[in-house]
């Protein structure tokens, strides 16, 4: 391989309709009725010699990750996006052709999925668990603590999982889809609520899923569960990709 | 018109009034949360030239550590570990990919 002159590569965000491209001000790409929202990128900084490494610098991946989000979410806001991964990298522009070329028919039926709609997540927060530090009187006091917490936490647990079912429900209502994601553990969130709900739902209207989150978060208040929209996002959770080679 | 530029995802904060959580980001931007599982996947889909080394990272977090990619061991922020039954397959998938890698690599 020669490593000339050419020492960049090109970065693919998102797809959108070659009629909305017109719209946007990124470089595009386009194919048989695609376009591609693309930037040029170092190999010094994108290149397989070093990305692993660059990917395990936190503060390089939150940098690239968050450009990566904003690019999209601002196009989104003037065309109809299929979101691509975090590092989708073509050698050459004809490369970029290839792919929407290839993918065409997938593409297409991704962005009539999405059109004319926004992903909003919502999340849910169960209360912080209780200190149970109660000092034991004895082995046998200790033991019925230990049962009477656990029993406790089963309990609380279960009821949790349905509030969290029964808010999903409600949100997808207003949406034309919604998916329940894993919670994030607390080391990624940071927070010591435990998170209970994490959904991610596509709407025509991020307004009536906001209103919807003002209503749950207030008819759950006595439970001790808060909620938190966020978003619009780029339709990450709705978009099929082939992912296997 | 709406120019997409840099920093300019304004309404992303707009229910917190700060910028989006990371993790929220990573969640969507990094295929099937790494950050979650353990696992990164980077969707790359030229498999002529970055493909290989960044398929190696299309890994679970045991196999990352292996590689000496762990920088999320000591960090609390990603400190959840990978998923040992998945191992298997990942390393055949990784390769076969290989193998297939080594077929287009000389393309240029």
């Amino acid at each position: 391989m020669t490593a000339v002159a050419t020492d960049l590569a090109w970065y693919v965000f998102g797809v959108v309709p070659a009629a909305d491209a017109e719209r946007l001000e990124a470089r595009i790409v386009e194919a048989r009725g695609l376009a591609a929202l693309v930037a040029a990128v170092p190999l010094s900084e994108f290149g397989a010699d070093v990305l692993p490494e660059r990917l395990n610098d936190r503060e390089w991946l939150e940098r690239q990750a968050r450009e990566h989000v904003e690019v999209l979410q601002a196009a989104c806001a003037a065309a109809t996006v299929v979101p691509f991964r975090f590092g989708t990298i073509y050698r050459e522009l004809d490369d970029v052709r290839a792919m929407l070329d290839a993918r065409r028919a997938e593409l297409a039926a991704s962005l009539e999925r999405v059109r004319g709609k926004v992903e909003v997540g919502v999340k849910a927060w169960a209360a912080p668990l209780e200190e149970r530090a109660a000092a034991a009187a004895s082995g046998g006091d200790y033991l019925r603590r230990q049962l009477a917490a656990r029993r406790a936490a089963e309990s609380a647990s279960a009821s949790l999982a349905d509030a969290a079912a029964a808010a999903h429900e409600r949100l997808l209502r207003h949406a034309v889809e919604g998916v329940a994601n894993r919670p994030q553990p607390p080391e990624l969130t940071g927070r010591r609520e435990p998170m209970i709900l994490n959904g991610a739902y596509l709407v025509t209207s991020a307004e009536a899923v906001r209103a919807e989150v003002e209503s749950l978060s207030a008819d759950y208040a006595g439970a001790g569960i808060t909620f938190e929209a966020t978003g619009p996002w780029p339709p990450y959770n709705f978009v099929d990709e082939r992912r296997e080679q | 018109m709406t120019t997409p530029q840099r920093g300019s995802a304004g309404s992303l904060a707009a229910s917190s009034g700060g910028p989006a959580q990371l993790a929220d980001v990573l969640e969507r931007v990094l295929d099937k949360g790494i950050v979650i599982a353990g696992d990164i996947q980077i969707n790359l889909l030229d498999i002529e030239l970055l493909t290989i080394r960044l398929r190696l990272l299309v890994a679970s977090a045991d196999k990352a550590r292996e590689m000496g990619i762990d920088w999320w061991q000591d960090d609390p922020f990603l400190s959840r570990g990978g998923n040992g039954e998945r191992k298997g397959a990942l390393e055949q998938r990784l390769r076969r990919l290989e193998q297939a890698a080594g077929l287009e690599e000389d393309k240029e």
